[in-house]
């Protein structure tokens, strides 16, 4: 007799592998196993609204993935100051462009610790550059004891709580949601 | 790219979202740099011969030996007049049109079709609901000059056009084929016949993702995962995976309908280049830090599966060291 939980499975595997209790997991058994069992991914538990935004962008897998990556995470109230109406158009289907870039410019290629920001800020003197996944850059640099981030257009998001690791990255909790622009 | 991302939703998002609606102008941003042969770094896996789509070759002739890879400096050069270092200048990380680009003649004798668009209409997608990097003629999504490309001789003008950068990394040319560009698009080539076998649009780095939801366009639905990502993402399975414009997607065979991105690539190292000024930040995995640490005489980054040496005095990029995925 087939066991009720492999209709679940089954029905899971139409977007991703079968999970542990409905985490998301990497698309591919190989891949999953790569990226460990503490993903970037599984570890959004605390940052609903940016869980709920890398799942319609379809991220998912991206951050249950071999990586590395570095996650700067906007909070809950990061989404909720942006401007009204922002966050419900952009988890719109027609939007998944623009959100898309937003989240990747929240993703930093390898993994890249607080410390590491500082020395390169202390290195530059004052001031570092830092490549997103997506094509961007953020200038980094320090305001007291924290780590702050800046997009383009000057909005700035202080690294609240650093050093998240991760079994495929490292997670760096930010209080503002960056914009990517030329 | 942004342009396109802008006619998709500049409606909903110019009031909501001020800075995203800004967005305008030629996307694109840090494609790989084009001086350095891009073929000369061989640390890769293998490729999986189940699910290789006929890649199996591809992949596992391009292993070549550590001391090959360290030898191969940045100073080779193609043969490209148009092949340079791009500055570290902090924009390294802004599409340069110039790079490794054919004169207009080249490829205007190449598709024997180009009408007055210039090409970022048509890369970066103006018509109707193509996704990026094509335009919309009733020849479903297909790229304009691109129909009659794939089955057909690699014309000589492409014959020394090498992918260069991260894309002659992820690329590479084994026993049974070649790959070539015309600075928008890579040609996989059979090497028995000459024939172009597929073809995809290069990296393209300006946040200029097919959104979840949009058919993976079928004029590139060839199976082109870059080499280290093959052996996690094959085809064979429920789904096909394909590379485009830096990120991999998870593919319906079925409707060709994205169902989700499991990689992001960035691709902004190669070797031969200058260490973008964005990646002053040392960003080695936790693993690997005992490994490849800075020290004077080494800097070491990673990107996209790759740890690279660069030289701190120069910044030059001289060596990929690891492949670690």
């Amino acid at each position: 007799m087939i066991k009720p939980w492999i209709f679940g499975c089954v029905a899971a595997l139409a977007l991703t592998a079968c999970g542990k209790q409905g985490e998301p997991t990497a698309t591919t058994d190989t891949a999953a196993e790569k990226a460990g069992d503490k993903t970037l991914a599984t570890g959004l538990g605390d940052n609903a609204k940016l869980a709920a935004a890398v799942k319609a962008a379809g991220l998912e897998a991206t951050l249950a993935g071999p990586g590395p990556y570095t996650l700067l995470a906007p909070g809950d109230a990061a989404f909720s100051n942006l401007p009204a109406g922002t966050l419900d158009t952009l988890m719109k289907p027609e939007s998944r462009a623009e959100l898309t870039a937003l989240l990747t410019h929240h993703i930093l290629p390898g993994t890249v610790l607080a410390a590491d920001i500082g020395k390169a800020i202390d290195a530059g003197k004052g001031k570092a550059m830092i490549a997103t996944i997506g094509g961007g850059t953020l200038t980094a640099t320090r305001e007291g004891d924290k780590i702050v981030l800046a997009d383009a257009k000057g909005t700035k998001a202080v690294v609240v709580t650093a050093d998240q690791n991760r079994s495929n990255g490292v997670l760096h909790q930010v209080d503002s949601v960056l914009m990517p622009t030329e | 790219m942004c342009k396109w991302i802008l006619a998709a939703g500049a409606a909903a998002l110019a009031i909501a979202t001020p800075a995203l609606a800004q967005k305008e102008g030629k996307g694109g941003g840090g494609k790989p740099d084009k001086a350095a042969d891009g073929n000369q770094s061989g640390v890769g896996k293998q490729a999986d011969p189940k699910h290789d789509g006929g890649h199996a070759a591809h992949a596992k002739g391009a292993d070549k030996s550590r001391g090959d890879k360290d030898s191969r400096l940045a100073s080779r050069s193609n043969g490209n007049d148009h092949a340079k270092i791009k500055a570290n200048d902090g924009s390294d990380r802004k599409r340069d049109d110039n790079d490794n680009r054919f004169d207009k003649k080249d490829r205007d004798d190449f598709d024997g079709r180009r009408d007055a668009r210039d090409d970022d209409d048509r890369r970066f997608g103006r018509f109707g609901d193509c996704p990026p990097g094509l335009a919309k003629k009733d020849n479903d999504c297909m790229p304009p000059g691109q129909l009659k490309k794939v089955g057909s001789v690699l014309p000589a003008a492409f014959a020394s056009r090498t992918l260069q950068g991260a894309l002659g990394q992820w690329f590479r040319d084994d026993d049974r084929f070649t790959y070539r560009n015309d600075g928008d698009y890579v040609f996989r080539v059979n090497r028995t016949d000459g024939l172009i076998n597929a073809l995809f649009p290069m990296l393209d780095r300006n946040f200029s993702y097919y959104p979840v939801g949009m058919n993976y366009p079928s004029a590139f639905d060839q199976y082109n995962v870059p080499s280290q990502f093959q052996s996690f993402y094959p085809d064979g399975g429920n789904f096909d995976y394909r590379y485009g414009d830096g990120a991999i997607y998870q593919v319906n065979p079925s409707t060709n309908a994205i169902q989700s991105i499991v990689a992001l690539l960035a691709g902004d190292l190669g070797v031969g280049q200058q260490l973008p000024s964005s990646y002053s930040a040392y960003n080695v995995p936790l693993a690997y830090r005992d490994r490849y640490y800075d020290t004077p005489d080494a800097t070491y980054r990673y990107n996209d599966g790759y740890i690279y040496r660069a030289d701190p005095k120069t910044q030059l990029i001289t060596a990929v060291i690891d492949a670690i995925i």
